[in-house]
């Protein structure tokens, strides 16, 4: 899961970095609004935090522009200012953000809104996914098949988080690596296919289905 | 104040003014015009007069005893009609030192009468003016002049003759000289004669020719005239009346209009006064809408400044509550601390922040918002922010032309705390009804909760106060909802809902 952090302030923004980071996700930082714009416009992003206040674009701005051009990720903005018309302003008058939350706020706060914006763009109700046997609890990230707990590591979690967000659609080996890792991390998608090969030796077998030349998917085995 | 009053209104002090002007020049103009026309008939009349005048001592002769004689008698008919009211007359001065006049000719229209004209001496054939007391100048006919006969006794001695009684008596009789004297009547002794004359001296004899007329003849015509003339003044004064009275009107019908578009302005129909209005109205509607603007900017500045101060207040207090928030702190005093003294601090800003936004924004005229957009936007924001919690909210159908007497960003404010305070106590339902009553804007938002009991209720409406600190908000919802709505001249209500939970009561109002 990746997600874009938008914010100009060096201190917060390096907060909610480590906050959603240490929350096992995999996250950017934009500083401004014009970066904030390009980067979502170009980088396949799970959801975003997105300060309002921003220099040079304001949050609403880059959100609406985001939303013209068809991006339709989950966002969560930040606000300064406690009122309803810029709630308003950035949840329904065109901005189309799905959620907000008032500066100061707690991390856990955030990283609860985050989650449920990313389970709900998935169209899953509970924190809980499950496929087959298999259970992931995003808010404790931890999987269980038939109640026994995975020992994964980080990389391992995303790509399987990412595969029980999207279950039963094929999933290309650059949609996971965009989705695994950082914006300036050095990819190689040789990592993706050893991931899924260690996943699937977890797993029980069948989960994970090759589609020869378009990626993967997550089925419920038979 | 009394619309009618002179110093109240501008159409009675237009009207007031004209008319007295009106009214001035006409009976200046009259006067005038009159007093013109009586100098011109004047003029005609003496200049008629000194036509006769000239005729007369073109006739004039002596004859051989050097009495004067006319060779042909002048030809107007009116001279030899007994006191038509021309005459003419011809004397003679005797003694230049002792000037005694002697009648020697005069017209036939004079009758017994003679022009009494007070002597003077003038150069050869200059012409004088006198104005006498004539005899009467009617008809008469209808007012024929009165015969009086008078006796007098002729006081000389009479001769003796003795015996003759007869003639005694016929001496007797000689002795009362009958005077026939026609007179003019009594009521027409005003009758005032112009005359003209002329000394002409002719071989050596000084006649005084004289011509009058009865001046009365001038008064038909400035009569006749004055009489038209006054009908004429009254109705051109008429006319005035009424085209002052049209030029009010029409003049000031803008103002009319001024009236309607501030009307509009106030009610919050437009935000700036519309509609072209005459030059010299112009630019006090274009200075009108420069305060207004002006106005707007202002607020629009103070909200700008106050949301900068949030977010460059409130961004530091996150960095500093999510520091002392850590998980390794939760021990540290310290970061309790910083985190009671964040929230704190957060709330004081967000209570002044947001009062002093009302408070701004209640001065601004013209400020209309429809309700109906204002609360499906924030039905659809709180949908989507407690999707996890199926909500079920139920809007009662607004009517679309109800609308608020004031900003946007405040209804917002208030209609969005109190729906998000319904929907975090809320258990499934929420209704929210938007109506008029009584020419008052009410809003009833009702929820499904657990409600809050009476005591608490008054209590939660202070500053600062949370019924509970289970649901995250600072609590300060209600009181900034109140603050608003009494900055509005509205009120805010808590009673207990008919679904169980709370029902809060706003009436706001209505533009």
């Amino acid at each position: 899961m990746r997600i874009l952090v938008v914010e100009d302030d060096a201190n917060l923004a390096a907060q909610l970095v480590e906050g959603i980071h240490a929350a096992g996700y995999v996250v950017d930082v934009a500083g401004s609004g014009s970066d904030a714009h390009f980067m979502g416009d170009t980088e396949p992003y799970d959801a975003v935090v997105l300060d309002i206040g921003l220099p040079q674009m304001d949050g609403i701005t880059v959100l609406k522009k985001w939303r013209a051009a068809g991006r339709t990720m989950p966002v969560l903005i930040l606000t300064a200012r406690d009122t309803w018309h810029e709630k308003v302003a950035g949840i329904d008058a065109g901005a189309d953000a799905d959620d907000y939350l008032t500066k100061p706020f707690q991390m856990e706060e955030l990283l609860a809104r985050l989650r449920a914006l990313i389970r709900r763009a998935g169209g899953h109700a509970s924190t809980e996914l499950v496929c087959g046997p298999l259970t992931l609890d995003t808010r404790s990230r931890r999987a269980s098949v038939d109640g026994t707990a995975l020992a994964l590591t980080s990389h391992e979690y995303l790509v399987l988080a990412y595969l029980m967000h999207h279950q039963g659609e094929i999933v290309s080996r650059g949609e996971l690596i965009e989705h695994i890792y950082a914006q300036d991390f050095d990819r190689d998608s040789n990592t993706v296919e050893v991931f899924i090969a260690r996943l699937r030796k977890k797993l029980p077998p069948g989960l994970i289905e090759t589609e020869r030349g378009l990626g993967y998917r997550l089925t419920k085995a038979q | 104040m009394n619309p009618f009053s002179l110093r109240g209104s501008l159409r009675l002090r237009l009207l007031v003014s004209t008319l007295f002007w009106i009214i001035l020049s006409i009976i200046v103009a009259g006067w005038g015009l009159g007093k013109l026309f009586h100098q011109h008939v004047e003029a005609q009349f003496v200049a008629e007069l000194k036509n006769h005048l000239d005729q007369l001592t073109a006739q004039l002769l002596l004859n051989e005893q050097n009495q004067p004689q006319l060779k042909i008698a002048p030809s107007d008919p009116r001279l030899n009609k007994p006191l038509s009211g021309l005459y003419w007359q011809i004397g003679q001065l005797d003694n230049t030192n002792h000037p005694e006049e002697k009648v020697l000719l005069r017209s036939r229209s004079l009758w017994d009468e003679t022009l009494s004209v007070p002597t003077d001496i003038l150069a050869d054939g200059e012409i004088h003016q006198h104005r006498i007391d004539g005899p009467h100048a009617r008809d008469p006919i209808r007012h024929p002049p009165v015969l009086e006969i008078s006796q007098e006794q002729i006081d000389h001695p009479l001769p003796r003759r003795e015996g003759t009684a007869w003639l005694t008596a016929l001496d007797q009789l000689a002795r009362f000289q009958r005077i026939f004297h026609l007179k003019a009547p009594a009521q027409d002794a005003g009758v005032v004669l112009r005359v003209l004359e002329r000394s002409v001296t002719i071989h050596s004899h000084t006649l005084r020719l004289m011509v009058a007329a009865d001046e009365s003849q001038m008064a038909e015509p400035v009569m006749n005239f004055k009489g038209q003339l006054w009908l004429a003044l009254v109705i051109l004064g008429a006319g005035l009346t009424l085209a002052a009275l049209m030029q009010v009107m029409i003049g000031l019908a803008p103002l009319k209009s001024l009236h309607a578009a501030l009307g509009r302005v106030r009610n919050g129909d437009t935000q700036k006064m519309e509609g072209t209005f005459p030059s010299e109205i112009m630019p006090l509607v274009n200075e009108f809408n420069s305060v207004l603007v002006q106005n707007a900017a202002v607020v629009e500045r103070a909200r700008t400044q106050a949301g900068n101060l949030a977010h460059a207040l409130k961004t530091p207090l996150s960095v500093l509550a999510n520091a002392a928030n850590s998980p390794q702190k939760k021990e540290d005093k310290l970061a309790h601390l910083v985190l009671a003294q964040v929230n704190a601090v957060r709330k004081q800003a967000d209570y002044h922040l947001s009062r002093a936004q009302a408070a701004a924004s209640v001065l601004l005229p013209g400020m209309r918002t429809p309700v109906k957009a204002v609360v499906q936007g924030l039905v659809r924001v709180m949908q989507r922010v407690y999707a996890e919690r199926n909500l079920e909210f139920e809007l009662f159908p607004v009517d679309e032309a109800l609308a608020f007497r004031g900003e946007e960003q405040d209804l917002q404010e208030m209609l969005g705390n109190l729906i998000d305070n319904a929907s975090k106590w809320a258990t499934s339902r929420i209704e929210i009804q938007v109506e008029c009553i009584l020419g008052k804007l009410s809003v009833r938002i009702d929820d499904d909760g657990r409600g809050i009991a009476e005591k608490e209720r008054v209590h939660l409406i202070k500053r600062g106060v949370r019924a509970d600190e289970k649901v995250p908000g600072t609590g300060l919802g209600l009181a900034i909802v109140e603050d608003l709505a009494n900055m509005y001249g509205g009120e805010l209500s808590l009673k207990k809902s008919h679904l169980g939970g709370l029902s809060a009561s706003l009436t706001l109002p209505v533009a």
